[in-house]
């Protein structure tokens, strides 16, 4: 086997991240939000409603430990313990499996709720792009959900689907977005979304001379109609902003802005944990309401 | 207290068998509500729906179109796969195209001695309707008549309208009862009464109804009633679906607007000398199926008025995947109901129902009535 196919092309960096402004959590109100998706997890813990640490990892065969991975992994370097966290919203696909859980909620709210904070009470329509789906969400200056509307059950215009060009075209998952764009004309979509059709068409591409550039303009285009066509199902109001793993790769971004007409906002954070960033926010909620109804 | 329609729904084969066997009767197979069981009972005949089994299979891929909706499918695969091979007779009214060719595949693969396709107008809103479908009743009654060696008097189409009248007006009765702040029936145990009322003989049924409605009002259901919501569109008798919003998700079904449910049993045939024209006309004037309902669309303000009666705060509408008369009806009804400020969640349906994908959106959907809590 040659070293080509054995590198694993769509491995994203995990990471973990701590505000340097805030220098203790001692005394503050300290939440988390646990994003368990199909792909990646993400914990998140703020400390009086501001984001204190974050961590990002993929997720295993297995959500309980994903989730605990991932909350150790946010925790490392502060001095917390499980104990230290007041209240934790579980979300994403693997909510209801997160033990240290006080409560789940549907990652839809999660991330309206957290692309409300990382983006300013603007954003109206959002675009969640996961690992294995995606979702056209509406929010008002809070937050809330007005609306959504979810793509069907494949992983069409997904996280998912990206990894599996990465691979197919031995070229790093953060490239594939700028590579793209090494194109002299922007060719036609592949036709069909289907990952495993798409992945065949390519493969057909390949061998009838494209680069690996055009193919990954080709693929990122019908990835970027895909989701356009999802986002226009369910309206669009500005401003727009986009959430997700995909939010991070310039080649899906550029070409939905280019279809819609609209710039989407530019994110002061990582877009992964918009989610679970929602989730301590959520939390931070709870754990004040039920003290105003404990007096 | 539901334990028998249950039952019933479960049991629906061995049910039918038992009663020919009790009865010495003949079972004939319906496949579409607007065919007027009226005249079957007044013939002695048990009408039995034929639905889906909601189980993978792979009989029918020859026989119906790929783009013909999952529910055809799954009804046609019970006739090949033997499930009715009890029934003495077949019947479709003029139904939607894809269960048109699950009827007429049936009946070429398994024929039976009696088959009638009645051609039920679609085109209801005109006034021609009323007579051309007294005239179809009567070559129906006649081929009934052939088919059993029994002469329908008057008195034998009063008795038929009788039971399935009785029928509706007790099925009407409960879901009255659903409109209190604590509904004493779960959409579910809802579900199974009209489910049941398809399979069952009327009489029986009639009976089990008329002593639920006699305990129902002291019972109240014992879990959180949670949203009150509405499930509407294409048939739909998925079981696993409607538990797991009810017991998962924490909400209430308090009505609904399918061939399955409120659709079949909502209007009464009204008296009237022309016993035939008076059937007719309760076809003719019944909540109608979006292949019939045009150019006018009068469903839309009926399940306005039930959102209302019912105070239903968030609406479910489900449709067959492919099937056209539906989708067409949808983008209508959800935006009326926008414009009343009733929330929506549209979901596809298939032999089986996707249970994960669908509880993040039925969970988002009730999360976004509730979300104060999290603000």
């Amino acid at each position: 086997m040659s070293e080509n196919q054995q590198k694993e092309y769509w491995r994203w960096k995990e990471y973990n991240w701590k505000n340097p402004e805030i220098p203790d959590w001692k005394g503050g109100l300290v939440t988390a939000g646990v994003d368990v998706g199909s792909t990646s997890s993400q914990a998140v813990i703020c400390v009086d409603g501001q984001l204190y640490a974050y961590a990002s990892m993929r997720t295993g065969s297995d959500s309980p430990s994903s989730a605990l991975n991932a909350i150790n992994w946010a925790m490392e370097g502060t001095g917390l313990t499980l104990q230290d966290i007041n209240f934790t919203v579980g979300t994403g696909y693997g909510r209801v499996n997160v033990p240290f859980a006080n409560k789940a909620v549907t990652e839809i709210a999660c991330h309206a709720r957290g692309a409300n904070f990382m983006y300013g009470p603007s954003v109206r329509t959002l675009l969640d792009m996961g690992g294995q789906d995606c979702k056209a969400i509406h929010c008002d200056d809070k937050g809330k959900v007005t609306s959504f509307l979810m793509n069907d059950k494949c992983a069409a215009g997904t996280g998912r689907g990206m990894e599996v060009f990465a691979n197919l075209l031995a070229v790093s998952i953060e490239d594939v977005g700028d590579m793209s764009f090494n194109v002299e004309t922007e060719p036609d979509p592949v036709s069909s979304t289907c990952v495993v059709f798409a992945k065949t068409e390519a493969t057909g591409l390949l061998r009838a001379g494209w680069s690996k550039e055009k193919v990954l303009a080709a693929y990122c285009s019908a990835m970027a109609s895909r989701v356009v066509s999802l986002l226009e199902r369910n309206g669009m109001e500005l401003d727009f902003a986009i959430t997700g793993g995909i939010a991070k790769n310039p080649g899906v971004v550029k070409r939905i802005e280019k279809l819609l007409g609209v710039q989407a906002l530019t994110p002061k954070y990582d877009t992964q944990i918009a989610g679970a960033l929602g989730g301590a926010l959520f939390a931070k909620a709870l754990v004040e309401k039920s003290a105003k109804v404990a007096k | 207290m539901f334990e028998q329609f249950k039952n019933w729904f479960e049991s629906r084969h061995d049910y039918a068998k038992d009663w020919k066997e009790r009865t010495g009767g003949k079972v004939i197979g319906y496949f579409c509500t607007y065919v007027p069981e009226e005249i079957l009972y007044a013939a002695d005949v048990l009408p039995v729906r034929c639905l889906g089994g909601h189980e993978p299979q792979d009989v029918t891929e020859p026989h119906i179109f790929g783009m013909f909706c999952p529910f055809c499918r799954d009804v046609l695969a019970q006739g090949l796969k033997d499930k009715f091979d009890y029934l003495d007779g077949i019947t479709i009214s003029q139904s939607c195209l894809h269960l048109r060719q699950a009827y007429t595949s049936w009946d070429m693969h398994k024929p039976v001695e009696f088959s009638y396709y009645l051609p039920m107008p679609h085109h209801v809103q005109s006034l021609a309707s009323r007579p051309f479908l007294r005239s179809e009743l009567v070559k129906f009654k006649e081929a009934v008549e052939k088919w059993t060696g029994k002469t329908l008097t008057d008195a034998d189409l009063d008795r038929g309208i009788e039971i399935v009248n009785t029928n509706r007006r007790l099925l009407k009765q409960i879901f009255e009862l659903r409109k209190a702040d604590v509904p004493p029936l779960t959409g579910l145990e809802a579900m199974y009464l009209v489910l049941s009322s398809q399979m069952t003989d009327k009489r029986e049924h009639n009976k089990a109804l008329k002593e639920l409605l006699d305990q129902l009002p002291g019972r109240k259901v014992e879990r959180e009633i949670g949203e009150r919501l509405m499930i509407l569109g294409s048939e739909n008798d998925d079981v696993p679906f409607t538990e797991m919003v009810e017991d998962v998700c924490g909400a209430t079904f308090v009505i609904d607007d399918h061939c399955t449910g409120t659709r079949y049993f909502w209007n009464e045939v009204i008296p009237k000398e022309d016993r035939l024209q008076a059937i007719a006309d309760r076809y003719v004037d019944r909540v109608p199926c979006p292949t019939k309902d045009w150019p006018k669309r009068l469903r839309v303000d009926h399940i306005k008025n039930l959102v209302e009666e019912y105070r239903v705060q968030g609406v479910i509408v489900v449709q067959q995947k492919f099937c056209d008369p539906h989708e067409l009806d949808i983008p209508a009804i959800q935006q009326s109901l926008k414009d009343i400020d009733v929330p929506t969640l549209f979901l596809e349906f298939d032999v089986t129902a996707p249970l994960g994908p669908f509880r993040i959106r039925v969970e988002a959907f009730l999360e976004m009535m509730r979300q104060d809590d999290l603000f």
